[in-house]
């Protein structure tokens, strides 16, 4: 015991002359859940093959609860690790059973046969994973995720501290995909494994890893606790790619979106002077804010309460906005700072917001808005009449609005087209 | 599962024995059942004293014990070598196609075997014939020659050994054309042996290569788990704890010594080494820790089956038994690979 699960020092390994790994070192502590992330050809699948011996070693250390594994032969692994891959394909056409009974091999004696112990094993496995009920039929007739089910049965039964993920639900549907983590979860809350996983999908390990390795170009970029490694910067580095972090509003842990929208727009991006006032709230502001953003536009957004989608879409885009304290109505002064905001721009937006008592005042900023020949548009993808929640209030207002100069189009997609022609 | 071993293994057995009892009858003299039956009782030792042996008659044990039984018993021990180590060609290669002559066994024997008939002359060691031991001698070399070429830093790479297999395999087959047509008078010796015979068999024979083939037979059957776990491929074998490199290179040897074996005492017998294998598996099931054994006792099946119908059907002239196994495996072979289509191995 006190020994790490694993212990990396000066690792080193290359594929023809090409360093894949460049002196890696770390630690992964007994009963944690470590995630390795990483762009194809960070090097994630050769560290796997390495702490399962698979590969030979060349420079560097590895040492597995507190034995190095130059020292330990393939069977002496195998009672430590386990490595769910990512497929298997299978020479001859075995049932079900006896796949999983082989998960067992490290265990038996060449001239003994399968004990009472590797059965009991055998079959409490099968009634975790759901294999039993199709256990004789054969591999080779079954589903990509029922062949995945017996591969992971078959890992199981291996019965190791330690059980490594190569991207092992890639291909699976997403069903297959939350059964498989679940499993491994529990595997590592209940029954004190250490489950280190690659994954393609980065939500899927933040949503499940206690830790998170971020792999570059064979270089350990970042490593440790997932919200201190899961930021916009660290993601976009490694990744080469745009992304949002937000939270997710069912489980509360970071969420990684990519801006779909940044290599389309940007295409078409123009150097534009124009500043746009986005009026904001519930969340109808931010596919808005994100288009024009990143098509080059200066945008800023107002007035929206804390807490809401629309006021952390401007905080990660770093526009300029005015805001409320949660759930309570525009007050008189946040009104006053979101007209300044207005009259700075050349252009101003009402998205297809809902109006109630609290945001009421943000449809007075437009009349007013237009008050001060400001250009108006107006999105109109749902009709007003059931977006009024202040007993007709604001249908009043608005008609006004209407029947002054504005432009009123049918949905955000054609505000880029539009706003060209400005 | 032990039940099921000793199950297929008890029916085999027997229908081996009946095989052999009718095929001690049948043959240029036919014998009836019943005074076979009696022969063959009177030299086993312990039902011996049982049996009234007074109307036998010494030439009819001779014809049994001194021309058919040597026969029987080579046709068995070479078609066990031949069926078992196909099952772990197929095993190791991870394909049902491969046979026991993939990696240049045959062509070796040819090889030797030619050398052996043309320009050694009489040479007796260990009480083979020349052209056995010169057989022997070049499947043992080219075997071992293709396997160091397919060697690379310690690892066999399967598709060089395949490559390099056919490769040298047809170069001896060249040379062995090319002193053909110097040596045309002896054209038929050299082609009779290539294509198989069991017609030269003898109680020398059979002793000299049966410990060899049973020997090797025990020693392997303690790695069937492996080849079991190798049907995974290589990587996933290694990450359930299996030396694939050393297995590999243990079973490929010791398959190929066992062929070698059978090959310098019977000439080129062609598909039973891969079609035994094959109807097993669609019989017990891939489970090699089965299929081993059973394939085994069905290669002596086939071959002693081949063999007496290679005796009797043009009697008293007797066609090669390679001839025989061709004609009913061939047919055979081309229905599983139709058949191969539709299912996936």
């Amino acid at each position: 015991m006190g020994y790490p699960s694993i212990s990396v020092s000066n690792l080193s390994f290359s594929y023809n002359e090409n360093l894949t790994l460049k002196n890696l070192s770390f630690e992964i502590e007994k009963n944690s859940f470590v995630s390795i992330l990483g762009p194809n050809g960070a090097g994630k699948s050769t560290l796997v093959n390495l702490i399962s011996k698979v590969m030979p070693i060349e420079a560097g250390e590895i040492v597995i609860e507190g034995k190095n594994i130059r020292d330990l032969n393939h069977i002496e692994i195998a009672k430590k690790v386990a490595v769910v891959p990512q497929y298997t394909s299978l020479g001859f056409n075995f049932s079900v059973y006896e796949i999983i009974l082989m998960g067992r091999y490290p265990y038996l004696s060449r001239f003994k046969g399968e004990k009472q112990e590797d059965y009991r094993i055998v079959n409490e496995v099968m009634e975790l994973t759901h294999t039993d009920i199709f256990k004789d039929r054969k591999y080779n007739e079954l589903s990509g995720g029922e062949r995945q089910r017996v591969i992971i049965a078959q890992t199981l039964v291996q019965d190791s501290p330690i059980i490594i993920l190569d991207e092992p639900t890639s291909h699976l549907d997403i069903n297959f995909q939350i059964e498989f983590m679940e499993l491994f979860y529990s595997l590592y809350k209940k029954k004190g494994k250490t489950i280190i996983g690659i994954f393609h999908d980065i939500n899927l390990a933040i949503q499940y890893s206690e830790k998170i390795m971020l792999l570059k170009e064979g270089n350990i970029y970042c490593y440790g606790d997932v919200k201190d490694v899961i930021n916009r910067t660290n993601i976009m580095s490694v990744f080469k790619s745009d992304v949002y972090i937000g939270k997710n509003p069912f489980t509360g842990k970071l969420y990684v979106s990519p801006n779909f929208n940044l290599r389309f727009y940007s295409k078409e991006t123009k150097s534009k002077e124009i500043r746009i006032h986005v009026i904001g709230g519930g969340g109808a502001a931010s596919p808005i804010l994100n288009m024009l953003h990143n098509s080059g536009y200066i945008t800023s957004t107002g007035v929206v309460n804390n807490l809401d989608t629309d006021l952390y879409t401007a905080e990660q885009l770093g526009i300029t906005f005015v805001n409320e304290a949660p759930f309570s109505p525009i007050s008189r002064e946040a009104q006053a700072r979101n007209l300044e905001l207005i009259k700075a721009s050349d252009l101003v937006i009402l998205p297809c917001l809902e109006f109630g008592n609290g945001n009421f005042l943000n449809l007075a900023a437009v009349n007013e808005a237009i008050n001060i020949g400001k250009k108006v548009i107006i999105i109109e993808s749902a009709n007003i009449d059931l977006r009024d929640h202040v007993d007709g209030k604001a249908v009043k207002l608005y008609s006004e609005i209407i029947a002054k100069s504005v432009l009123v189009l049918k949905s955000n997609e054609e505000i880029l087209n539009t706003l060209k022609n400005i | 599962m032990r039940f099921k071993i000793v199950k297929y293994t008890i029916i085999l057995l027997i229908i081996l024995i009946a095989l052999i009892v009718l095929s001690s009858a049948i043959g240029a003299a036919n014998l009836s059942i019943k005074l076979t039956l009696k022969t063959l009782g009177s030299i086993i030792p312990g039902i011996k004293n049982l049996i009234n042996a007074s109307d036998i008659s010494p030439q009819d044990i001779k014809v049994i014990f001194d021309i058919r039984l040597p026969r029987i018993f080579t046709a068995i021990i070479v078609g066990i070598a031949l069926s078992s180590s196909g099952v772990i060609f197929q095993g190791v290669f991870r394909n049902p196609m491969a046979d026991p002559y993939i990696i240049g066994v045959s062509a070796g024997a040819a090889f030797g075997a030619t050398i052996g008939l043309l320009f050694a002359g009489n040479i007796k060691l260990i009480s083979l014939s020349t052209t056995s031991i010169f057989a022997f001698l070049g499947a043992i070399g080219t075997t071992f020659l293709i396997y160091n070429i397919s060697k690379i830093k310690g690892k066999i790479s399967v598709l060089t050994l395949l490559l390099s297999g056919v490769a040298l395999s047809s170069l001896l087959t060249s040379i062995i054309s090319f002193i053909m047509i110097y040596r045309t008078q002896d054209l038929a010796k050299v082609y009779f042996w290539i294509m198989g015979g069991l017609s030269n068999s003898s109680w020398t024979n059979f002793m000299t290569v049966m410990p060899v083939i049973v020997i090797i037979m025990a020693a392997s059957s303690f790695f069937m788990r492996d080849l079991n776990v190798m049907s995974l491929g290589d990587e996933r074998a290694n990450q359930l704890g299996v030396q694939t490199e050393k297995l590999k290179q243990v079973l490929l040897i010791l398959a190929s010594i066992m062929t070698a074996a059978a090959v310098s005492v019977s000439g080129i017998i062609g598909f039973v080494g891969l079609i035994t294998p094959h109807i097993m598996r669609m019989i017990v099931g891939p489970d090699h820790k089965i299929l081993y054994p059973t394939a085994a006792i069905s290669g002596g099946i086939v071959l002693l089956l081949s063999d007496t119908i290679a005796r009797i059907i043009l009697s008293p002239r007797e066609i090669p038994v390679g001839i025989i196994t061709s004609i009913i495996g061939v047919p055979f072979f081309i229905y599983l690979l139709v058949k191969s289509k539709r299912q996936v191995f």
